[in-house]
């Protein structure tokens, strides 16, 4: 018999008496400071894991000599290291040209979940995240900006500036669960941390609206351990978040195999949206650390599209 | 027998059953209710499995008989309800209360108290008669009066008198027609059994409804001990039809001297026979019947039924020709009855030293001159000792008086009346209040002929117990150490007068005899003014036949007292220790008969069926109990919130609650390992333990006892002990404590033999048991014995006990730390035995310190020495003492000090007081 967890349902609104379902940021305002802080610590531990750009472009640092190709202006050989030799070497300089990123935080009722398997609210460890990535960006010397809501900017306290943003969103103001529909400048990079419970027809209208717009991306996908493993058993009644019917189920457990397939097909159809607009996509657990997805979601912008 | 409900109107909640049965059936159990934000993945799956809309039938069946018993409880089922009460009417029940009642009082208070509870509940007046407060009308109050009256009834030693009851049953009868009258007799004829019979007969027949209850056993009596120069012997009476059993002889600690079986061979008295040596029949001090706790079964025997040991001398020798003629002859005819006499053997050279080595209690020379010499010797030593020596004047007397008079003789003796005087033969006179005599009847036709005249010294009107009329002495004495000489001025034959002959001289030497055990507690000698002709309760019987001080309203009784016990007078001893006398439940002719209740048509229900009054409502709150956490167990199991596995485990845990609360949970065999730790503890500092007695509150008085004990150890001496434990002597292991305290409790189940038999070696190998009984307050010498000291002994029989004693003076125990007369605890009146010493020897200059080569392996008190320790974390005592003071409190932690001292050093404080001798013998 498998493990059924002794799973618990924590309202993020339940400091606010009225009953609206999209009215979370607020809550997510209350917890900001707690946020900014994880945050900062993600983004420190991780900005020792990627430097730069890694690749040579216009810039101060130094990148890589490599030998002089046949037909390269003469100007550009590195006298001092070709003198040493009898190969002419040319001195590469760091790629150092300031892209465009702009995050985006689902704020959508579903995210402000949790359940007693995982540590964090969604909502939290997504706002964590983009947080973290925006600081490592611009200290990485990119221009990060909140998608719809900010341009992109260069500034020394992205976190509190993003954060104040993201989370004084007017909750009536279409807070949605897709990603919105907005301007942006060519070349754009997007990270979109959602926990992506929507309809992969609509997101993936919208993924090739920014592809054809010349943006790439990833998309990050926070999941709770208990929505991935559905740990629930016996007879229950299963309410949405986003006031749609509640489902009754006569015997939980007998529903979680088809339940993980479900999910599976899920994933599997947000994946491959993604790769069709190209866009990379991530998943992550809120039971796992933060700073693991921060990784993998700077490694993957770094590396991922970096090739193109 | 059967069910009865005390509302029965609650039934009527049954009804709503089927109305709960609808109400159930619609409701099914509320689903669990989770957000989860992916619910619309889910939306379209079809579940597989849909819960019942319907409450499952089980759980319906369980909460139906949840409510089914709700309702059955309000109605307050009881089972074996005592007898309706007879048309409203108030009940009377008749209590018998002479000890004949005292064998089966539990049982009797039992069927009463379960009567008057019926008549509460039936809301019925209730009044309550106890025969012995016969004189005062019965009168009627609520249950709860009559049941503290009934509580407060103890038998009384005596058979009160129920005709005067009886008087008022008729009263009562003619007062309240519809009464029902309960009686609980005892069976006996004796006391008015029948007046009160026909009471009730005449009772019943004015309308009320007449019962007697009965006690199936008959009651056994003792009467008539005697204790002859053959064996002690006893009646046992019955009244009724009665098995045989047994009689035990007990001394005056209620120390068992012997038993003695009797069988009713058809009859309904029997002899139970002693034949026991004369030194161990002396000894007892009253007799009973195993098992029958009545003062009627026991039998006392003050110092008159001793048997002395007596040797004659003299007075046969030159009579050989007319043996029948001699002093000798009189004194054996008189003596024989009640005393064990010594044959002296003719050929022996000196017969006062023959008979001195017969070891007599009273030695009597009848006109027989004691020449100084060795024999004299012996003779002054035997009556230094706390010997009687009774002598008899006679022509060689006369002749040539030696000095082992009471009085100076005068030479030739006086002959009054004959053929050469012209003086009458003398009567004698009464005797007066201080003489031993006292009380004795003076036939008028004892007259003396000739006697010898005492010198009339200062003094010699004290040293006379008889005088003739005339005011000469008849009978003189003088105490000598702690002995007496008596010498009668008159010959032990007919000769010289005709005293010999008569009842009085039997009763005279009876009384002389009485005096050889007095000893040291000669009151006539230091209290020479003591009035005789009064003695006062010293310790009497109560109803249950448990020798106890006398109760307030106990009188004197005169010399002459006849016979049985009563109100006034309760049989028991009187008199000053030492010189008892008893008063007897029965009188010695006194038999006890059953009465014959069909001769009034009364027809007696025997006690027990009256028993067993049981409240049902108990029981089904349990029921209802256990059912609900069932129903909440099987709730949390539908709706998925409880694992099967957590589910079994609950409903094991409530079986164990609803079943079993007593049993003794095994301990697992992993304590083993964690056992073996605490040895090493143990082992590692010297510790104080108490065994775990089972009792929470005990357990935590001794173990916080000993944390004071060894707090004050680590204060004051140089041992510093560590923690004290509590140890399981089944399990743990003894051999690292020096001192186990154990107090008992005795509801505790007994330990197993195996454990006896370790805590046996632990004995063995020099550990020391404190036992403490914790009942010096309700323990009494001679009484029963209270239930601690009862499971003390049953241990001790798998135990091998030294003989023990209470702790002597002298007794190294005494002196190990601080000097102590005696180990008090919360009570200060209970005993402390350890193993006996070997006795001082004789020729041994006097020791300050007496010690074995080993310390006692067992020390028994009964003063609750834990108690009188414990304080709590803030030095406050948690328990009164009694008498109480700081000083007790100091006095028992110092006890406390001595015997752990004890334990650790044995014997070596008996040299340390010699210590300063020794340093003497040095110097020089």
């Amino acid at each position: 018999m498998a493990l059924v967890a002794d799973t618990h349902w924590f309202d993020p609104r339940a400091p606010r008496p009225d009953e609206g379902r999209a009215a979370d940021a607020a809550d997510l305002a209350s917890r900001l400071p707690h946020v900014v802080a994880q945050a900062r610590e993600v983004a420190g531990s991780v900005v020792h894991g990627v430097h730069g750009r890694r690749r040579a472009g216009a810039g101060e640092t130094f990148w890589q000599y490599r030998p002089f190709e046949s037909g390269e202006s003469a100007h550009r050989v590195d006298w001092r290291r070709s003198a040493r030799g009898d190969q002419l070497f040319v001195r590469e300089r760091e790629w150092e040209a300031a892209q465009n990123y702009f995050v985006w935080v689902d704020c959508s009722a579903s995210m402000a979940f949790k359940s007693s398997l995982a540590s964090d609210y969604k909502i939290d460890r997504a706002a964590v995240l983009g947080l973290a990535a925006a600081e490592v960006l611009v200290q990485g010397g990119e221009r990060v900006g909140a998608l719809g809501l900010t341009p992109a900017l260069c500034a020394r306290n992205i976190i509190d500036r993003l954060a104040a943003v993201i989370s004084n969103q007017p909750p009536d103001s279409g807070v949605n669960d897709i990603a919105p529909s907005t301007a942006l400048p060519p070349r754009a990079k997007l990270i979109l941390v959602s926990d992506f419970l929507c309809d992969v027809e609509e997101l993936a209208t919208r993924l090739r609206e920014y592809s054809q717009a010349g943006a790439r991306g990833a998309l990050l996908m926070i999941l709770d351990p208990a929505e991935e493993s559905f740990p629930f058993a016996g007879e229950t009644l299963f309410r949405d978040t986003d006031g749609g019917a509640p489902f009754h189920a006569g015997e939980a457990q007998s529903l979680r195999a088809a339940y993980a397939e479900r999910l599976a097909e899920h994933k599997d159809s947000l994946r491959i949206a993604a790769r069709d607009a190209g866009f990379l996509f991530l998943l992550h657990h809120t039971d796992r650390p933060a700073a693991e997805a921060a990784l993998a979601l700077l490694m993957g912008l770094g590396e991922g599209m970096g090739a193109r | 027998m059967g069910f009865a409900f005390v509302a029965p109107l609650a039934l009527l909640g049954l009804l709503a059953l089927p109305l709960i049965y609808w109400l159930l059936r619609v409701t099914p159990p509320a689903p669990r209710e989770i957000i989860f934000p992916p619910v619309r993945l889910l939306r379209d799956l079809e579940p597989q499995e849909q819960t019942p809309v319907k409450t499952p039938w089980p759980l319906l069946l369980l909460r139906l008989a949840i409510s089914a018993l709700a309702s059955l409880a309000m109605a307050g089922p009881v089972w074996n309800p005592a007898g309706p009460a007879a048309a409203g009417g108030p009940l009377l029940v008749a209590l018998d209360d002479g000890w004949a009642a005292a064998p089966g009082w539990d049982r009797r208070v039992a069927a009463a108290a379960g009567l008057i509870e019926g008549a509460e509940r039936a809301g019925t007046a209730v009044g309550l008669m106890l025969a012995s407060e016969g004189a005062a009308a019965p009168e009627l109050t609520d249950g709860a009066r009559a049941a503290e009256h009934l509580r407060a009834a103890r038998p009384k030693p005596w058979l009160p008198d129920r005709g005067l009851a009886g008087a008022q049953v008729k009263a009562f009868a003619r007062a309240h027609k519809t009464a029902r009258i309960v009686w609980i007799a005892d069976g006996l004829e004796q006391s008015g059994a029948a007046e009160f019979a026909a009471a009730l007969r005449e009772a019943g027949a004015s309308g009320a409804g007449v019962e007697v209850l009965k006690e199936e056993a008959a009651p056994l009596a003792l009467e008539g001990a005697a204790n002859d120069a053959a064996a002690l012997e006893v009646s046992v009476l019955r009244a009724g039809p009665r098995g045989d059993g047994v009689v035990e002889a007990l001394d005056d600690k209620a120390r068992l001297v012997a038993r003695a079986p009797f069988q009713f061979a058809g009859s309904d008295k029997t002899k139970a026979r002693f034949d026991l040596p004369i030194e161990l029949r002396n000894e007892v001090s009253f007799l009973r019947v195993v098992g029958e706790n009545s003062a009627g079964a026991v039998a006392l025997l003050d110092s008159r039924g001793r048997v002395r040991r007596v040797a004659i001398v003299g007075g046969a020798a030159g009579d050989v020709a007319q043996p029948l003629l001699s002093a000798a002859y009189y004194l054996e005819k008189a003596l024989a009855p009640f005393t064990l006499l010594l044959k002296s053997n003719p050929g022996d050279a000196d017969p006062v030293l023959a008979a001195l080595a017969d070891r007599p209690n009273v030695l009597v020379l009848a006109d027989e001159k004691v020449a100084p010499g060795e024999a004299f010797e012996a003779l002054s030593n035997f009556v230094e000792q706390g010997g009687v020596l009774l002598r008899f004047a006679g022509p060689r007397l006369a002749n040539d008086p030696d000095d082992l008079t009471p009085v100076r003789l005068r030479r030739n003796g006086r002959v009054l009346g004959g053929a050469m005087s012209w003086d009458t033969p003398k009567r004698l006179a009464d005797f007066d209040g201080a003489s031993p005599f006292f009380g004795l009847a003076v036939p008028a036709d004892v007259a003396v002929n000739r006697q010898i005249l005492a010198e009339p010294d200062p003094g010699l009107s004290a040293k006379t117990w008889a005088r003739l009329a005339d005011g000469t002495p008849l009978a003189t004495f003088e105490r000598r150490g702690k002995g007496v000489v008596v010498l009668f001025h008159v010959g032990a034959d007919a000769n010289w007068s005709n005293l010999p002959i008569s009842g009085l001289f039997v009763e005279m030497l009876k009384r002389i005899c009485a005096l050889s055990n007095e000893g040291a507690a000669d009151h006539s000698a230091s209290a020479p003014d003591v009035d005789r002709a009064t003695l006062p309760p010293l310790r009497t019987l109560d109803g249950f036949g448990v020798l106890g001080a006398p109760p307030a309203t106990a009188k004197a009784i005169g010399a002459d007292f006849p016979g049985r016990g009563d109100a006034e007078h309760p049989p028991g001893f009187y008199g000053v220790p030492g010189a008892e006398t008893a008063v007897q439940t029965l009188a010695p002719d006194d038999s006890v008969r059953a009465f014959d209740f069909s001769k009034f048509e009364l027809s007696p229900r025997p006690l027990e069926r009256e028993a067993a009054v049981r409240d049902l409502r108990p029981l089904l709150l349990t029921l209802i109990f256990v059912g609900l956490l069932i129903d909440w167990l099987v709730l949390l199991w539908l709706s998925g919130r409880l694992r099967l596995a957590a589910g079994v485990t609950g409903l094991a845990v409530v079986c164990v609650l609803g079943m079993s609360i007593n049993a003794h949970p095994a301990r697992a065999d992993a304590q083993k390992t964690a056992s073996s730790a605490h040895d090493r503890d143990a082992a590692l500092k010297t510790r104080l333990a108490y065994v775990i007695s089972g009792d929470a509150r005990i357990d935590e008085t001794s173990r916080s006892g000993l944390e004071t004990l060894s707090r004050t150890l680590d204060q004051r001496t140089s041992f510093s002990p560590g923690d004290p434990v509590g140890v399981d002597v089944a399990r743990d292991e003894l051999a690292f404590y020096p001192m186990l305290y154990w107090p008992i409790n005795a509801l505790a189940p007994q330990p197993s033999e195996k454990t006896v038999a370790r805590v046996a070696a632990y004995m063995k190998q020099g550990g020391t048991v404190v036992f403490d009984t914790r009942d010096a307050l309700t323990a009494r010498a001679n009484a029963t014995p209270t239930p601690e000291a009862q499971w003390l002994r049953e241990l001790a029989k798998g135990l091998d006990i030294p003989e023990l004693e209470i702790v002597p003076r002298d007794h190294v125990i005494t002196k190990t730390f601080y000097l102590l007369d005696g180990f008090v605890g919360r009570y200060a009146n209970g005993d402390t035995w350890v193993e006996e010493l070997p006795p001082e020897r004789a020729n041994d200059a006097p020791r300050p310190v007496r010690a074995t080569d080993n310390v006692s392996a067992i020390v028994i008190t009964s003063n609750d020495l834990a108690s009188a320790w414990a304080q709590d974390k803030s030095g406050r005592p948690l328990y009164p003492l009694t008498p109480g003071g700081a000083r007790q409190r100091e006095m028992s932690l110092r006890g406390g000090v001595n015997l752990v001292m004890y334990t650790l050093t044995g014997n070596y404080k008996s040299d340390q007081v010699h210590v300063r001798d020794l340093l003497q013998r040095l110097g020089q």
